[in-house]
């Protein structure tokens, strides 16, 4: 072959060469990563529990990177501030819905959840959302971080009953209800109530109240005047705070007791701390751990020690929340590699791998158990109860199952 | 020799057009277009938006498609939790099987996006603390979440009218 020709053979295979390796796509030439969305809330009305919640989650995807990640895939953590707005989070989910490998999406609230569900469903991506039944009771590719609103409020129906009878009375005690007034507020009645009525108990007329309200005292008093002998609460704190605290003002918290069933409710860090006098004696039904329990908890501990240095005091609960929401997301990641690798790892993947969650221990104890299958997309069927002492939360049972009261609801 | 730098030459030049054609499939077509119309489309920002918000309605979207309205929010404009070059959702809905749609914005979103809000800690909006959107021409789109289809209008927010002088 003549020297000339040599050459051009030359530059037209080098050229051929670079415009291949233009044409690879990103994600090949870069790290190996899989791509986490959460729909938050950071500057809206939850921040004050969403904000430490991701705290928690971003800071264990850090730790989990810096260990090398799952069999060497990273986890990017996208945040996304929908100020609790529905629109906001579908025009979110649209914008990130491309990103390399998203494989889950979470959303803070229901309405949010319920909005993104049919788009997440057509994506194929793994979806989180707080607790509502109807995810259990049409199972689809949306998962719930713990256990049902309904089945939580079903398990402190067998505590206020247990209660009831070591106090020595007989019968079954008047209960009320006071919640936001808005599909959250109104969920654990969809099959909670159905429970209360297979244990021969009866509610009082429910009381809704519209988020953002600052004096609760009219629903307290309608409610007072039926004489009850338990009321339930709920919101994200400080709501519950503020609605024991114009309880105690009203002399109402000396005479009823109050329990919050769905697990937001006052915080050490938060209501507790504004109000000891008032929200003393509360009691709160849980999926995870609260107060000293979680700031204690050896992974939360070290965790917020290496990214956030401050005293352990200043530890949200919510916080070692989003840490499960992380251990649940690298246990799936690690069957889901084993299974396909990552060439193939797509959210139908980790989909899969999530069903494969129940009766791992992965979750390290900070909730009670993991009870994702193929039937079930409740996050757990456990609870735990805490009381308020001395401005402090403090366990008054172990992890004890929750009755499943989404499946007595027609849906 | 000219057969091998033939066979050579081609080889080169197919290698180039498959690589070009895998890419092809990546470039972004050019989206279907569609029609929007805010309702109304010019206001001032105050509590009647909270009474009645602004609507969105649309048509030549997929049968029972999602569409999802947005701001395109201009630079100089902050809005808080939006990062620069976001646009933000105003509302969102889902066509009927002829592909229209209405769609309202929510209390949240208005208190969000036009009135730039903050909230207090017991979750009420802190209207104290509020930016209204300045006056101006925003650009409004709605994009089917199917079809890609694209509607386009404009919603221009004026200043409130100056109180009449007391005689």
């Amino acid at each position: 072959m003549r020297k000339g020709g040599r050459k051009w053979i030359w530059a037209a295979a080098t050229i051929s060469l670079w415009v291949l390796t233009a044409m690879l796509p990103l994600g090949q030439a870069q790290e190996k990563y899989v791509t986490y969305l959460s729909l938050a809330d950071y500057t809206g009305p939850i921040a004050g529990l969403n904000v430490p919640a991701d705290m928690g989650v971003e800071d264990f995807f850090k730790d989990l990177n810096d260990r090398g990640g799952v069999e060497g895939v990273k986890v990017k953590f996208t945040g996304v501030d929908t100020r609790y707005d529905v629109a906001r989070g579908v025009s979110a989910y649209k914008r990130y819905r491309t990103e390399h490998k998203l494989v889950l999406a979470n959303a803070i609230s229901t309405g949010i959840g319920k909005a993104v569900a049919p788009l997440t469903g057509r994506d194929k991506v793994v979806q989180l959302v707080p607790g509502d039944g109807e995810f259990q009771a049409k199972p689809g590719r949306v998962f719930t971080w713990g256990t049902c609103y309904q089945d939580a409020y079903a398990a402190t129906m067998d505590w206020i009953m247990e209660d009831w009878k070591a106090k020595g009375k007989s019968g079954s005690p008047k209960v009320g209800y006071l919640q936001w007034d808005n599909p959250y507020g109104r969920e654990p009645l969809r099959g909670g109530k159905e429970y209360m009525e297979k244990l021969g108990m009866s509610l009082l007329p429910p009381e809704f109240f519209p988020p953002g309200t600052l004096d609760h005292s009219v629903w307290l008093n309608r409610l007072a005047s039926q004489n009850p002998d338990y009321i339930v609460i709920g919101g994200v704190d400080p709501t519950p705070t503020n609605v024991l605290r114009d309880a105690h003002k009203m002399g109402l918290t000396k005479r009823i007791q109050f329990v919050d069933a769905t697990f937001w409710g006052p915080d050490e860090t938060v209501g507790i701390k504004a109000h000891p006098e008032a929200t003393e004696g509360a009691v709160i039904c849980v999926y995870y751990l609260r107060g000293k329990e979680a700031r204690e908890h050896p992974l939360a501990k070290r965790i917020w020690q290496k990214y956030r240095a401050r005293p352990l005091e200043e530890m949200g609960s919510t916080y070692s929340t989003g840490m499960i929401w992380g251990l649940d997301l690298e246990a799936a990641l690690k069957i889901a590699l084993r299974q396909v690798g990552y060439d193939k790892l797509d959210g139908e993947a980790v989909f899969q791998a999530y069903m494969k969650l129940a009766g791992s221990d992965h979750r390290q104890g900070l909730a009670g158990n993991c009870t994702y299958g193929p039937d079930s997309r409740r996050g757990s069927d456990m609870v735990k109860f805490y009381r308020v002492q001395g401005a402090k939360l403090v366990p008054i049972t172990g992890w004890r199952k929750a009755p499943d009261a989404v499946s007595l609801h027609k849906f | 020799m000219r057969g091998m730098k033939a066979i050579m030459a081609l080889a080169c030049c197919l290698i180039t057009a498959w690589a070009m054609s895998g890419c092809a499939t990546s470039v972004t077509e050019p989206a279907r277009k569609a029609r929007l119309q805010v309702i109304p489309d010019k206001v001032v920002i105050g509590p009647q938006l909270l009474k009645e918000p602004v609507k969105f309605s649309g048509s030549g979207f997929g049968s029972k498609e999602m569409v999802v309205v947005e701001m395109v929010v201009p630079p100089e404009v902050e809005m808080k939790g939006v990062k620069k070059g976001e646009d933000v959702g105003l509302a969102y809905g889902t066509c009927d099987e002829a592909g229209n749609f209405e769609a309202a914005m929510a209390p949240t979103a208005t208190l969000n996006w036009f009135f730039r809000t903050e909230w207090s800690p017991t979750l009420a909006p802190d209207l104290k603390q509020a930016k209204p959107l300045p006056p101006a021409r925003y650009e409004i789109r709605a994009t089917g979440l199917d079809s890609g289809a694209v509607g386009q209008a404009y919603l221009e927010v004026v200043s409130a009218p100056s109180p009449a002088p007391k005689k």
